[in-house]
């Protein structure tokens, strides 16, 4: 078993940094003036002038407090509670170092951007580095929201068409325009709008080409290349296609490689532009790359690339970046572009903060490790408990599939909730996502340990084992894994007399249908 | 004061990495602000500013008390309001407070404009109408929906406006088309309104809502005239409609002697949705929507969740609830009161001095000053107002220019503004004005004839230069060469001032 601190893979320089980088010289970075988070013996100043010791120094220095100088974990005290990411605190609840620099600069100035200011050009420069060379400019805001709104915009600006392709399932924010491209919430509201086409969801679990199909990847491209030719037949002209690169809400998806490049050239040769939404899985999260963009292939690069959430570890920021030609494009309309909080000096140094955390503790490095390990564990726990119909994930993004029947894997949604509240009761905070509100999504802060995870999976053994003995409320609750793997798939028929037969139990209350979805 | 790049780095970096719509002020002389303290701001050279613009920092800026909120909260708990927890109930509690009783029910947002996208849902949602009835020169924030009802944003841009869009006169009693000799400015500008409902309801459209800025700050300060919310409501409501009062600039007793610039209309004026957002958090990214029962009954009728992932947070309410503390404890509306007034006089008296002065108009910390080539006609001085900017910087006060003719001086300050500082504002602007008056009135007796393009006949967009990252952009306004002839005035001016 993997111990704590263990890792499987080599500890890579998280950041994603460039192939040959930018050159030796960054601008207006003059010869020995270090860049804000790099480590070192020698002391640098912070814009006060004050002499701020490094990392390595900070235990030692006077006045410092040891936490400072080792990697962030809870302390004993502490119950290890594990929410999937809501507040978006990536590095950690609470974390002192960003903490402490929202605190130094909000007692400084915070203003608008109308000033100049160098946090906010220092953070677009250190976004930048982990980004592909021509994702170089950047608009600063309070919201994913905010950022998949000035997202739409730009694309329409610069491509000089109306129309959006989304996915299914899709979630891209609360504003009017975002409710529009996201069917998740359009279909219980206003409904589909004309300009919105819908392709199917690259899910090769439950999707119409599956883990069995030849090139999942390719046929799902097909279906967008299918949707923008009817668009085109109908007269209509592409935007965009938006997607979260991995998406949350329509179940923890992991789009299949070669996919999104397919897309992106039959959106680019019907005028359009890709939109990667990384407002759920940016930063690191999926262990490999630092955008989960990245996990599509070296040569994949978005138009534009929303991120936020785990951005700012809870405190509000968004960010937008995209090519110079379409930020000329946007600029040409000469209308102004103002948000009145976005790249302020706290909202900028508490992502710097954050950047410098997700670099010095290796959380990139530490979230493939844990991840690995997490995924793991649960595919034991798949072998173990037939109600698992799927496992998927990347770093620590994870889903767990749950399933009434192995052949129509139908999903386990009652169960689901069930599942969730008897792990609230154990002191672990967990939610479902997918259509079907049955996928467990996994997506904690990044200093999620290998404890941890190994504490999770114990406790679902224990609840789905507990779940077999007494719901026993569908077929996969009530099959031996052996049994699973060897009987014929039952007919859906027999599931619906389970729920109302006294002899197999039924539903605590709990479980009742007033289950909300839980979109983070 | 240590940096971490020189002023011209920091240029060159955000010309290379920050989105060239995001415009800087003094576009021709940018200043980097690294420090500000109350209502002072402070450049790279410890130059000390007072701040006249920054309404955002409600109750001064760096307040100690707002700023050690944020850090206790901060190191305890910064989740999301999915959880219970006691700072989001405790503010929207207080802020409850501050309003008329029937608006109590709060939704926390970020920015001002989601606070207005979501009034904007809310209304939509309450009986199903889609149309919107708004002012002329609107601002009302930066997303899609929201440039759809800002007539200030769609009309400069290549937008046209959308058919679910009705736009009505602004009340504008000195520059409209009813003014202060008018014997019922409020009626008469309401009845646009009416004219505007009666005519979308003959072509079978139905109007969700009617919204404003409880006063226009894009606009050019402009302060309705008293009765005519009142009597919009009657015909909004008439319809179905909703009234939404955008409170985002002018909210948390700018006006002094109310802590919601839409009391000053009386109490018998309650709007159905009230939006607030800048100076809220003092900085901080907060905003909030406060409606009725029966409208947040119906948005969640839909059964569609509503979910904001940072709206509400512990350490966002806990720094509301500390702006909110701070307003009380320091008597900011009481200073206000008493500063905004006193402010106005000695505006007054530079008025009966200046020419170019012609409309002094506020309200408590809400101050505009309509700049005038000519009295009688009220020509905006485009030009001269930005000139009058400039010059006011040199002599370290920062004051903005807006309205569509980007001729009116805004003053809308940090509360904590004393007499002090209303005194020095005053006495710069003074000596400005009068040297650019002598200049204008030595240039008329030169070689510059009466009738030069930008005297006889103003373009409907004047030039952003002010904003602008100072590249001309030709595509702007057709009047482009008559604003740089205008543009160019104040060089002229400064040339012969050295002279």
């Amino acid at each position: 078993m993997l111990g704590e601190g263990d890792s499987k893979t080599e500890p890579k320089a998280p950041g994603g940094r460039r192939a040959g980088g930018r050159g030796p010289e960054r601008l207006g970075r003059r010869a020995g003036q270090r860049r804000r988070g790099e480590h070192d013996a020698a002391p640098r100043a912070d814009f006060r002038g004050r002499r701020v010791p490094s990392a390595r120094q900070a235990g030692a220095g006077p006045g410092r407090s040891a936490r400072f100088s080792a990697p962030w974990r809870p302390t004993g005290a502490e119950r290890p509670r594990r929410w999937p990411c809501g507040g978006g605190c990536s590095v950690g609840h609470c974390h002192p170092l960003v903490v402490q620099a929202a605190h130094e600069q909000n007692q400084v100035l915070n203003t608008n951007s109308r000033y100049l200011h160098d946090n906010i050009v220092d953070y677009a420069q250190r976004l930048s580095e982990t980004l592909p060379e021509k994702l170089c400019v950047f608009y600063f805001l309070n919201s994913g929201s905010e950022a998949n709104d000035l997202a739409l915009r730009l694309a329409r600006q610069y491509t000089g068409h109306w129309d959006v392709v989304v996915l299914d399932h899709a979630y891209h924010g609360h504003l009017s325009s975002l409710i529009d491209i996201s069917p998740y919430k359009f279909r219980g509201l206003d409904g589909q709008k004309e300009w919105v086409h819908v392709a199917p969801l690259p899910d090769t679990y439950r999707g119409p080409y599956r883990e069995d199909h030849p090139n999942p990847a390719v046929a799902y491209a097909s279906e967008v290349k299918r949707v923008v030719s009817s668009v085109q037949e109908k007269g209509r002209k592409i935007a965009a296609f938006f997607a979260e690169s991995l998406p949350s809400v329509g179940g923890q998806i992991i789009p299949p490689a070669g996919y999104f490049p397919e897309v992106a050239e039959h959106v680019r040769r019907a005028g359009g532009v890709f939109v990667a939404d990384e407002i759920q899985v940016g930063f690191g999260r999926v262990g490999k790359h630092f955008w989960a963009f990245q996990l599509q292939g070296e040569d994949f690069v978005p138009d534009i690339v929303t991120m936020g959430k785990s951005i700012g570890n809870g405190h509000p920021v968004a960010c937008v970046a995209t090519t110079q030609a379409v930020a000329r494009a946007f600029e040409a309309t000469g209308v102004e572009y103002f948000n009145t909080f976005g790249g302020s000096p706290v909202s900028c140094a508490v992502g710097l903060a954050v950047l410098d955390v997700l670099e010095k503790e290796q959380l990139q490095a530490h979230a493939a490790c844990v991840g690995s390990f997490l995924m793991e564990l649960l595919g034991q726990q798949k072998a173990k408990h037939p109600i698992i119909g799927d496992i998927r994930g990347v770093g620590l993004f994870v889903g767990v599939d749950l399933i009434k029947d192995k052949a129509t894997r139908t999903p386990a949604t009652e169960e689901a909730d069930y599942l969730v509240s008897r792990l609230k009761e154990n002191y672990i905070l967990l939610s479902t996502d997918g259509p079907g509100r049955n996928v467990l999504k996994f997506k904690p802060p990044m200093c999620f340990s290998l404890d941890n995870a190994q504490h999770v999976v114990a406790k679902l053994d224990a609840i789905l084992t507990d779940m077999e003995e007494k719901m026993r409320s569908c077929e996969t609750l009530r099959l031996q894994p052996e049994a699973a793997l060897l009987s014929p798939p039952l007919g859906e028929c027999a599931l619906l007399l389970v729920l109302g037969d006294p002899e197999l139990g039924s539903l605590p209350s709990a479980v009742a249908p007033s289950f909300q979805t839980f979109c983070l | 004061m240590c940096e971490l790049y020189s002023k011209q780095d920091t240029l060159a970096l955000r010309r290379k990495h920050i989105g060239p719509s995001c415009k800087v002020l003094y576009a021709a002389d940018p200043i980097k602000i690294v420090r500000a303290q109350r209502q002072y701001m402070f450049d790279e050279k410890g130059e000390r500013y007072l701040d006249c613009i920054n309404n955002v920092a409600h109750v001064g800026h760096c307040h100690p008390e707002v700023v050690k909120a944020a850090l206790k909260q901060m190191e305890v708990l910064n989740t999301n309001s999915r959880f219970l927890h006691d700072n989001i109930v405790e503010y929207a509690k207080r802020l409850a407070a501050t309003l008329p009783e029937q608006l109590s029910v709060c939704y926390f947002t970020n920015s001002g404009s989601e606070a207005n996208d979501l009034a904007l849902r809310l209304a939509r949602q309450f009986r199903g109408h889609p149309d919107v009835v708004t002012l002329e020169h609107a601002y009302h924030g930066h997303l899609s929906s929201l440039i759809e009802i800002s007539p200030y944003k769609f009309r400069k841009g290549k937008d046209v406006k959308k058919e679910f869009v009705h736009v009505a006169p602004a009340p504008d009693i000195y520059r409209g088309k009813y003014r202060e000799n008018h014997a019922d400015p409020a009626s008469a500008y309401a009845d646009e309104v009416k004219k505007i409902i009666e005519e979308a309801q003959n072509r079978g459209r139905k109007i969700a809502a009617f919204i404003a800025e409880s006063m226009q700050s894009c606009g050019g300060q402009i302060i309705p005239p008293a009765g005519y919310f009142q009597k919009v409501a009657e015909y909004v409501r008439g319809v179905g409609g909703v009234v939404i009062a955008d409170e985002v600039q002018v909210g948390f007793g700018r006006v002094g002697k109310h802590f919601w610039s839409f009391q000053m209309h009386g109490k018998d004026f309650v709007p159905d949705i009230v939006t607030m957002g800048k100076p809220m958090g003092n900085g901080h990214p907060m905003a909030c929507v406060v409606t009725t029962k029966e409208i947040a009954e119906a948005f969640s009728s839909s059964g569609m969740e509503y979910f904001n992932t940072y709206g509400g947070n512990p350490v966002s309410s806990a720094v509301g609830l500390a702006v909110l503390d701070v307003i009380e404890n320091e008597d900011l509306q009481g200073n206000a009161t008493r500063v905004g007034t006193y402010l106005t006089e000695l505006l007054n008296r530079q008025k009966a001095k200046h020419t170019l002065i012609g409309d002094v108009r506020g309200v408590g910390l809400f101050v505009g000053i309509d700049l005038v080539k000519d009295r009688q006609k009220r020509t905006p001085a485009t030009a001269e107002a930005q000139h009058v900017i400039y010059k006011m910087k040199e002599n370290r006060v920062l004051l903005s220019a807006d309205g569509p003719h980007r001729n009116v001086l805004k003053i809308k300050p940090p509360m904590c503004f004393t007499e002090e500082d209303a005194k020095f504002m005053v006495d710069q602007l003074d000596g400005v004005l009068t040297v650019l008056e002598e200049a204008i009135g030595a240039q008329t007796e030169s070689v510059v004839p009466e009738n030069t393009p930008c005297r006889t006949k103003m373009p409907k967009e004047a030039p952003s230069e002010l904003l602008s990252d100072g590249t001309p952009d030709p595509k702007e306004n057709p009047g482009q060469k008559r604003n740089r002839l205008c543009a160019d005035k104040p060089s002229l001016l400064s040339k012969r001032l050295k002279t």
